[in-house]
């Protein structure tokens, strides 16, 4: 009989996200287990029982999975479960914290690609800026656009401090260039959002950002992406299913246009499925992290 | 590859039941997933990170299960749930708090099964005293009963507390349609004067109603006992009574047990498992669902 496929899914948080346990068995795992609660220094542990406990053929049919909320503690557990391993004794790992990463990675690869099709231009080419940009996947779609090249600025709605430590800290850990900035207000909105080529806007599910009024002060707007499919949309007139849809409310910024949350879910699904396949697929372990997300997404695409 | 069938099991409690999970996998479910200690503030969440992570066709092959030991949670936690799908992004989802909802399905549809083929009666104008009757499978049998048009009178040690959980049951499970009184023990025998039907459903190994009250009661026709672990709650009644005889009863009085019960409870709890999965359009369960599924087996098994 062959072994059944098996993904072990390490969480910080009390519980796995149900998002990440779907995905993984319609990607073809046949037994998930998770693990909740788990500290950093447990992952070393975790490991190695997981790798010890079958044959390298079997190994083969084993992978980790590591969730939670947070960017930095799940890239931490990343390397440590990477350390971890013995080879032959050796599983692939796939970090995709609360689907920040292949979130994140679709959504700056539609942006990227509206961009190119509608304004002839690249990421590195734009000033980027982030609303929601402190929640899981802000942080990595900041981290991703600055890599590739956007100058990207983080936005938090109530604190500068939350987003200038944030930033701080993924500008030490991945050598991005990620400033922060504060908008509570509809004034401080306009303020940001009049001098910024993208907006990406990845803040709480139901709840607008950015309503009409404040849309008509982009001037340099060119690409919009919203990942909120929770109406109402964070971005006022943006559907979901848009994907390079004009931005209707943005009279003042020529031919910008509108990335919705299913027109990013649609390439973040098939995004993640295509890389927790690839773990059972493997014949070399793997060790994948926002930076294969985005890699892929922009392939996919 | 076909998409495998995906339960997901929240619970506030620390572990899922055991109950539960096997009842899941037998009725079809091929993935289960635990999900403890859930915060109702985190129901919503969770419900979205499930609906938005499969297609509207992959989402009928996916259901939300929710345990946990308290009936009032489990009713918020199930309409949060209901009030946090995005249409056609939409899962079933089935309520059954430790699994009381079942349980006092299977009990109330067999003391119906009972009043109609032994006493050509009915559960409408029935008077229930329902003993121990403040805990989770009480309150449910009692709401059930209650809407079916039983005056039922939920007892408990202390009468605030036994008033406290009638209030509950009337308005939150009753939406103020019900009118179910409270009763503390010690005024039991006062009941019993007038009760035609008996639910126990106190802690294990209570005996919440003596010999000489279950024989003397001048109209008493059928009682129920979910208590399998000996003594029973009601004197005398094992656990596998199915509609025997209470031996002395001075009305010809019939008894079910936990056993009985059970069976009723395990088929009611499959069948709505089972409708989560066979269902085409997202259905929302709980003690209602369960009664009707209750009352269907004794249509089919008489």
């Amino acid at each position: 009989m062959e072994k059944r496929s098996i993904l072990h899914m390490l969480d910080p948080m009390p519980n796995n996200s149900p998002f990440d346990v779907n995905m993984a068995l319609d990607a073809g795992f046949e037994v998930l287990m998770p693990y909740s609660n788990v500290k950093l220094d447990s992952v070393h542990g975790l490991t190695q029982d997981a790798i010890f406990s079958r044959s390298p053929s079997g190994v083969k049919r084993t992978g980790l999975f590591i969730g939670g909320r947070d960017m930095g503690l799940a890239i931490d557990m990343l390397n440590a479960a990477k350390l971890a391993m013995v080879p032959p004794f050796e599983i692939s790992v796939f970090a995709d914290p609360s689907g920040a990463f292949t979130t994140a990675a679709a959504l700056v690869a539609c942006v990227e690609k509206e961009l190119k099709t509608h304004h002839n231009k690249t990421l590195q080419d734009c000033k980027a800026i982030v609303f929601g940009g402190t929640g899981p996947v802000g942080v990595a779609t900041g981290v991703i656009a600055s890599l590739a090249g956007a100058e990207t600025t983080i936005v938090d709605h109530l604190s500068f401090d939350a987003a200038n430590d944030i930033v701080k800290e993924y500008n030490r850990r991945f050598k991005a260039t990620l400033k922060a900035a504060k908008a509570s207000s509809d004034e401080q909105k306009a303020e940001l959002i009049a001098d910024h080529d993208i907006v990406f806007c990845t803040a709480k599910a139901g709840i607008q950002v950015l309503n009409a009024k404040v849309l008509e002060h982009a001037r340099l707007l060119k690409v919009a992406g919203d990942v909120n499919a929770v109406p109402p949309m964070g971005i006022e007139g943006i559907k979901s299913t848009d994907l390079g849809k004009p931005l209707i409310h943005a009279i003042n910024a020529t031919g910008a246009v509108g990335v919705g949350a299913l027109a990013v879910g649609n390439i973040k699904y098939k995004l993640q499925q295509v890389l927790l396949k690839s773990m059972l697929e493997t014949e070399q372990p793997l060790y994948l992290d926002f930076r294969d997300a985005f890699e892929k997404a922009r392939a996919i695409i | 590859m076909e998409k495998p069938f995906i339960l997901h099991m929240l619970t506030t409690a620390k572990n899922l039941s055991p109950f539960d999970v096997n009842m899941a996998m037998d009725a079809g479910w091929v993935c289960t997933v635990p999900y403890t200690n859930v915060e109702p503030s985190e129901v919503r969440g969770l419900v979205q990170d499930a609906i938005f992570s499969r297609s509207p066709k992959g989402l009928q092959k996916t259901g939300i299960f929710i345990g946990g030991r308290d009936t009032k949670q489990a009713m918020d936690m199930l309409k949060l749930a209901k009030n946090s799908m995005v249409p056609p992004f939409e899962v079933s989802v089935f309520a059954d708090p430790s699994g009381a909802f079942t349980t006092a399905a299977g009990m109330v549809a067999a003391v119906e099964n009972e009043l109609k083929t032994k006493f050509n009666s009915s559960l409408e104008g029935t008077n229930i005293v329902a003993l121990g009757g403040t805990g989770p499978v009480g309150q449910a049998a009692a709401v059930i009963a209650a809407i079916a048009g039983a005056n039922v009178r939920i007892v408990g040690r202390q009468l605030d507390k036994a008033q406290r959980i009638a209030d509950l049951c009337n308005e939150e499970f009753g939406e103020g349609k019900i009118a179910i009184s409270a009763g503390v023990d010690s005024e039991k025998s006062q009941y019993m004067q007038t009760a035609d039907v008996v639910f126990a459903t106190g802690a294990a190994g209570i005996e919440l109603l003596n010999a000489e009250l279950l024989t003397e009661a001048p109209q008493l026709k059928v009682v129920a006992d979910v208590n399998a672990v000996p003594p029973s709650g009601i004197a005398g009644v094992d656990a596998f009574h199915n509609g025997a005889p209470v031996p002395g009863s001075k009305s010809g009085a019939v008894a079910i047990g936990a056993l009985a019960i059970g069976n009723v409870k395990y088929q009611a709890q499959n069948k709505l498992l089972k409708l989560m999965i066979d269902s085409d359009k997202p259905i929302y369960l709980h003690f209602t669902h369960a009664f009707e599924v209750a009352r269907e087996y004794f249509k089919a098994n008489g």
